[in-house]
């Protein structure tokens, strides 16, 4: 007797391995590409059903799990959008930002008047405005609380001020201004003070390596939760699994259903997680919009930005598939048939 | 379609499945693998499903060499072979066209085929009516049949049953007994692992005995 190959494992192939003899077997049995394309088709959707049927299954279960992703993806993103927001507000002061021009104290009114038409001739300067010394004194004694005492002054000490609103805010651009400025007739000090903005700045820097050391974290946090979760629906499902194996079906075939799973996890974590901040946010602009007011600021908090959910929607459902790709990988050699 | 050829296998912790084994079954044969508990059976039927690989010798289904098949080859092997339990190994929880289907599903037929085959193999077992039961709606019996409907539903070169009987009233295990020689009339070669000699006997086909992982005897049940 000698030995007969099993036919290559080529998909149109295998079905037609049985001997001749068999029953059913015609020269157009084997799958073409369009029925192997629907077949691969119908198993897809086959897994995404059971999946779903699944998880619809264990519906209180699976609410919690997706929860517990939405939380752990709402903080990051809702700092960063919180952060956005500090920075469209501090970005907002930033425009503000003016030179202070304190002319020599014998710098007549008709100077200060010429000087401020010259430089708000400047290219880079958006505007100039003249404070004469006797409205810089008025000025003073009515927000200083000092008024009685300067009162008692022999002279008004305080020189005429040119208030510079340059357009550009680069702080090299701004330092150049400054410096010409300075060099002008009857200046006696350029001043530019951007050193909170700075400080702002290196706060929302601080801020940002925050949320990204946050958002490590929560993601190999996310990575356990969803892992942990299919290990518990691999271990559910174990003498389905080595049924399979042992019937034929390949590693990608068991994996598929449970890939589904994850991405399915992870799709309804990316939506609660848009929810939860999109709510949040709304809740807490109530409260900024009072506070900016009593600043006399327009300032509202901007919502999540449709690209932003939209992101944040494709990251949940990625780290839901890789999640469920690495616990498949790591228990599927464990469960051989017995 | 088997040969082996001083076949052995010894498990890490020392233990001997089987000593040199060497022997060939031929294309369409019905042949039974008997012996005591211990003999060897199981670790037999586990090579030819490459569930484990021989320490020596060689083993060689349909012409490819066990010892040396790749695993991501081996899920396109058992597609080849179709398996019977003692006890079922059926999915409680999907209907008993959905267990026949699954290696259907699995090779990636149509919806259409599927039904068809499924059908067909739920005939020869006489379960057409039971196709959407759940196994546990089923006896012991039909269990076992829907088992071989699955083993059998994707026309495999190659049937294993270990003990299939195992659970059955004697009258059962001869309609079980029954199923498998329609199966093998098709062409598709039986390979029985059983310790019921009796039932054996009555069947007159080929019969090898183990003992201690040893061939001891090789020739017709009488």
């Amino acid at each position: 007797m000698s030995a007969t190959r099993i036919p290559p494992p080529q998909p149109a192939q295998r079905v037609g391995a049985a001997p001749k003899k068999h029953e059913g077997k015609t020269p157009g049995d084997g799958p073409d590409f369009r029925s192997q394309l629907d077949a691969w088709l119908e198993s897809h959707r086959a897994s995404l059903v059971d999946s779903l049927r699944r998880l619809a299954k264990q519906p209180i279960g699976s609410f919690f799990t997706c929860l517990v992703m939405a939380v752990a993806l709402s903080l990051p993103m809702g700092l960063a959008l919180l952060l956005d927001n500090v920075e469209r507000l501090g970005g907002s002061w930033q425009r503000a930002a003016q030179i202070s021009l304190f002319l020599q104290i014998d710098a007549s009114e008709a100077e200060g008047q010429a000087l401020r038409e010259q430089i708000g001739a400047m290219d880079e300067v958006a505007e100039a405005e003249w404070i004469s010394r006797e409205q810089a004194l008025l000025e003073f004694q009515q927000q200083s609380g000092l008024g009685e005492a300067l009162k008692e002054l022999p002279d008004n000490p305080l020189p005429g001020v040119v208030l510079v609103t340059p357009k550009e805010v680069d702080k090299v651009t701004l330092e150049a201004l400054r410096l010409r400025l300075a060099e002008l007739p009857k200046v006696q000090q350029a001043q530019l003070d951007l050193l909170w903005v700075e400080r702002l700045t290196a706060i929302l820097n601080l801020g940002d390596r925050f949320v990204f050391g946050l958002t490590l974290l929560l993601v190999m946090a996310l990575l356990l939760v969803i892992g942990n979760t299919i290990r518990l629906h691999i271990e559910n499902r174990r003498t389905e699994i080595e049924v399979i194996k042992l019937v034929g079906g390949t590693d990608s075939y068991v994996r598929r259903p449970f890939l589904y799973m994850g991405t399915l996890y992870g799709l309804g974590a990316g939506l609660l997680a848009w929810l939860v901040l999109a709510y949040g946010l709304g809740w807490l602009n109530a409260a900024v919009i009072r506070l900016a007011g009593l600043y006399g600021s327009d300032f509202a908090l901007a919502g999540v930005p449709a690209g932003d959910g939209l992101s944040l929607l494709l990251g949940a459902v990625l780290l839901g598939y890789i999640g469920a790709w690495l616990a498949v990988a790591r228990h599927l050699n464990e469960l051989q048939p017995r | 379609m088997i040969k082996f050829e001083q076949v052995g296998k010894r498990y890490p912790n020392g233990h001997v499945g089987l000593h040199e084994l060497s022997f060939r079954v031929r294309r369409g044969e019905f042949l039974f693998v008997t012996g005591h508990s211990g003999a060897g059976k199981s670790t037999l039927l586990r090579l030819l499903l490459a569930m484990e690989r021989p320490t020596t010798g060689k083993l060689l289904l349909a012409g490819q060499d066990l010892g040396q098949i790749s695993n991501a080859q081996i899920p396109y092997l058992r597609r080849q072979i179709g398996v019977v339990f003692q006890n079922h190994q059926l999915l409680f929880d999907r209907s008993v066209f959905d267990n026949v289907a699954l290696p259907l599903q699995i090779l990636g037929l149509s919806k259409a085929e599927i039904g068809k085959r499924v059908g067909a193999a739920l005939e020869r077992v006489s379960l057409a009516d039971k196709a959407e039961q759940f196994p546990s709606e089923l006896s012991t019996g039909q269990q076992q049949r829907v088992g071989i409907a699955r083993a059998v539903v994707h026309r495999p070169a190659l049937l294993l049953a270990d003990e299939p009987t195992g659970n059955l009233d004697p009258r059962l295990a001869a309609e079980i007994m029954g199923v498998f020689e329609d199966i093998n009339r098709l062409g598709t070669s039986v390979l029985i692992a059983s310790h019921d000699l009796a039932l054996i006997a009555r069947m007159r086909h080929r019969m090898l005995t183990l003992q201690r992982g040893r061939l001891i005897g090789d020739g017709e049940a009488v």
